[in-house]
């Protein structure tokens, strides 16, 4: 008996101490999801005044032919990107945790396109791929005489979205060489060892041991990498305003000219489907955790 | 102590009094500049005024561009409308419509000044459908093709103002080895693509809507004219281009852009600046030497020509609000006479030397205009400097047809229609016919919201 008002006790206590948190949380998250999935069904005026219109929101968005091309547009970006940084992620970290001089230093360096503001970097790309003055097309065209047309190679679409892509995986791979290599570091020196004597190569140790090891943190990362590009909006828009990945179109369909607030409100309803169906299928096939 | 201060203040009280008396008519003046500092030119013509009419005082307001509708509807609502307001034509000609404008005083400063003095086309722009004045252009500036007169000259090409002459010389003067471009058009998605191609399809007699309202975007001109964009294009440099590649003019290596005449501070900067800026200080920048001499070599063609005469710009005028005070009214006309005068018209415009055009002929020519603190027009000269403002005869827009204002041309340059459908013609390939017919549906939508 005693007891039993004991835990009572208990877990009145601790819904107390959790309540601030799940009140915040309830505000800052719940609520705009819901009153995002709310606003779905609605033609919103910029003056508050709501007209329901049922489905007609998603209706018209799942006939606009630009919807599918950003779809398209956002499986390459999302492909490009999760592979290309956590490869070049895992060949760095392999590589930083070789003993070699200057390997504090270098470690260091690694990290700087991470920490660089984007809308400086951002500039600083446009100004190396600028088709006029740029290095870029300085050095194929005048300097090593590959091609004789110079090439705006962000401004046009069809190599856009691969700039965008190459400037994400520089920005965001030492993210994924940090996680990788803290993980690198915890692995016993003895299983090399032992996996040496079985007489494996280095290939054979990395495949053996390494990644074994490593995979957790791999799908972490990658994991993490998918929620963060699905979302991405500012190195695309700022670099590239005319590749149209997902976040981007909803921008352009909510705020450019006149606001489409309930249009705007179904794609992101959509969008949170998608993103919250890919985690859980690949959380739970995938990695089967 | 305290009797010099009750006798100092009635002194005071008395004079504010008998001031009051003695000022028998206001005029209070809702200007669309709000910065500081030509707030206080503005202060120093309306007490220069002052000065020169006893009885008369004129208050200066400083009112934001954007919020000018929404405080004359609040000032009209309470009773408080001011005398008379500067702001751009779009806002002058929807309150045409609402009836609070004083159109007799601007027909009266018009006969006194002389209708053949002021540009006809900025004129028309702020004329109503039966031939009233809601406005009276005061200032305003200009797109026109910027291009290298030496260039022009060196290969004997004729001045481009006619759609044969510019894509003649955008042929001979682009060279994509050397890294040299003939043109630039706008081919990126925003409003400055949007002033390029509405001048041409101007030119073109291409319209978005009719006298009666009817949209007619998809039309034979306006698809002739997307055709001729799309080849201009293709003389740009690479890529999709916005007003930013007129750096590309000052170094060099692009012989026409389209620009307003806001450029002639930069260039004329730029002339400054040479000093320090010649090739041989860098000698090892490759791709193309500085030219000292780029104003001089700089021509403007603000006229295009081909169905008909076309210039493109905006312009922001005068306005007298009725009043039930004659005696407001009559200070009211004086003052803008006042501010027509060459001698505060052109402090009015030094204030922004190049991008703030005078309205009436002969101003351009004054030795006074030319003679601005920056020294801008100097390095212009005066015949340049009529030849730029000559665009204003013949300004026109998409917006206003025959004096009517059609606000969905405003809702559809805000969603930025007309530029995607370029940039889907320029960049993407897509096919003229069916950009135009995209872009005339999405009007349609845009026009039954």
């Amino acid at each position: 008996m005693a007891s039993s008002i004991l835990i009572k006790n208990e877990a009145r206590l601790g819904l107390k101490l959790v309540a601030p948190a799940i009140g915040i949380i309830g505000l800052l998250v719940i609520y705009p999801i819901f009153f995002n999935v709310y606003l779905s069904f609605f033609d919103v005026q910029l003056n508050g005044s709501k007209t329901f219109i049922g489905l007609d929101n998603y209706s018209d968005l799942l006939a606009n032919p630009r919807y599918y091309h950003s779809i398209g547009v956002s499986i390459i970006y999302l492909l490009g990107t999760v592979i290309g940084t956590t490869v070049l992620g895992l060949a760095a970290a392999v590589l930083m945790n070789q003993e070699f001089h200057f390997r504090n230093i270098a470690r260091g360096l690694i990290l700087l396109p991470y920490f660089a503001p984007v809308i400086s970097v951002v500039f600083g790309w446009q100004f190396i791929f600028d088709p006029v003055n740029g290095i870029y097309n300085h050095v194929v065209v005048d300097v090593l005489h590959l091609t004789d047309t110079r090439e705006n190679l962000i401004g046009n679409p069809d190599s856009a979205l691969f700039v965008v892509i190459l400037f994400d995986i520089w920005k965001h791979f030492p993210i994924a060489y940090l996680l990788l290599l803290a993980k690198l570091q915890s692995v016993p020196k003895d299983l090399y060892e032992a996996a040496a004597i079985d007489g494996q190569n280095a290939w054979g140790r990395f495949w053996h041991v390494t990644l074994p090891e490593l995979k957790f943190v791999i799908a972490t990362v990658v994991l993490l990498r998918i929620i963060w590009n699905l979302n991405r909006f500012e190195d695309v828009y700022l670099l590239a305003p005319n590749v149209e990945t997902l976040p981007i179109f909803t921008y352009y369909q909510a705020f450019a000219g006149i606001v489409d607030q309930g249009g705007a409100a179904a794609i992101s309803v959509i969008q949170l489907l998608v993103l919250v169906g890919l985690i859980w299928l690949y959380v739970r096939k995938v990695l089967k955790w | 102590m305290k009797k010099p201060l009750i006798l100092a203040s009635v002194v005071l009280a008395n004079g504010l009094l008998m001031n009051q008396l003695a000022n028998a008519a206001t005029v209070e003046f809702w200007t669309a500049q709000t910065q500081s500092d030509r707030l206080q030119t503005i202060e120093l013509l309306a007490s220069t005024f002052e000065a020169l009419n006893d009885g008369v005082t004129v208050k200066v307001v400083g009112v934001d561009e954007n919020e000018m509708a929404t405080q004359m509807a609040a000032a009209v609502a309470a009773g408080t409308t001011p005398q008379l307001i500067e702001v751009n034509s779009e806002i002058i000609m929807s309150l045409g419509e609402e009836g609070i404008i004083d159109t007799k005083a601007h027909q009266g400063v018009v006969n006194t000044i002389g209708e053949t003095r002021f540009h006809k086309g900025a004129l028309t722009t702020l004329t109503s459908p039966s031939n009233e004045y809601y406005g009276l252009p005061y200032h305003g500036w200009i797109q026109g093709i910027w291009y290298r007169k030496d260039w022009f000259d060196e290969k004997g090409l004729a001045e481009p103002d006619s759609w044969e002459n510019i894509e003649a010389a955008a042929k001979a003067l682009t060279d994509k080895a050397n890294n040299q471009y003939g043109i630039l058009v706008g081919t990126k998605p925003d409003s400055y693509t949007e002033q390029v191609f509405t001048q041409l399809a101007l030119s073109n007699n291409a319209a978005e809507f009719d006298a009666k309202g009817n949209l007619i975007f998809n039309s034979a001109e306006t698809l002739e004219t997307i055709e001729y964009y799309k080849e201009l294009a293709k003389y740009n440099p690479p890529g999709p281009q916005n007003w930013r590649a007129r750096d590309y003019y000052l170094q060099g290596k692009m012989a026409m852009f389209f620009y307003s005449t806001y450029i002639m501070d930069d260039l004329s900067l730029a002339e400054v600046a040479k000093g320090s800026l010649s090739s041989e200080n860098f000698a090892e920048l490759s791709g193309g030497t500085f030219d000292p001499n780029l104003v001089q070599n700089t021509a403007f063609a603000p006229i295009i020509n081909h169905k008909s005469a076309a210039s493109y710009g905006t312009l922001s005028g005068l306005v007298a609000l009725k009043t039930k005070n004659s005696a407001d009214s009559e200070a009211t006309k004086d003052f803008i006479e006042f501010m027509y005068d060459p001698a505060s018209y052109i402090t009015f415009l030094h204030m922004a030397p190049g991008g703030m055009n005078p309205m009436l002929k002969g101003i351009a020519e004054d030795p006074a205009y030319l003679d601005d603190a920056n020294g801008v027009f100097k390095l212009y000269g005066a015949e340049k400097m009529t030849q730029i403002v000559s665009g204003f005869d013949d300004i026109r827009s998409f917006s206003v047809v025959k004096g009517k204002t059609f606000p969905a041309s405003g809702a559809i340059f805000a969603k930025s229609v007309i530029p995607r459908m370029i940039y889907d013609v320029t960049i993407e390939g897509k096919d003229p016919q069916k950009a135009l017919d995209d872009a005339e549906a999405e009007m349609k939508t845009i026009i039954a919201q």
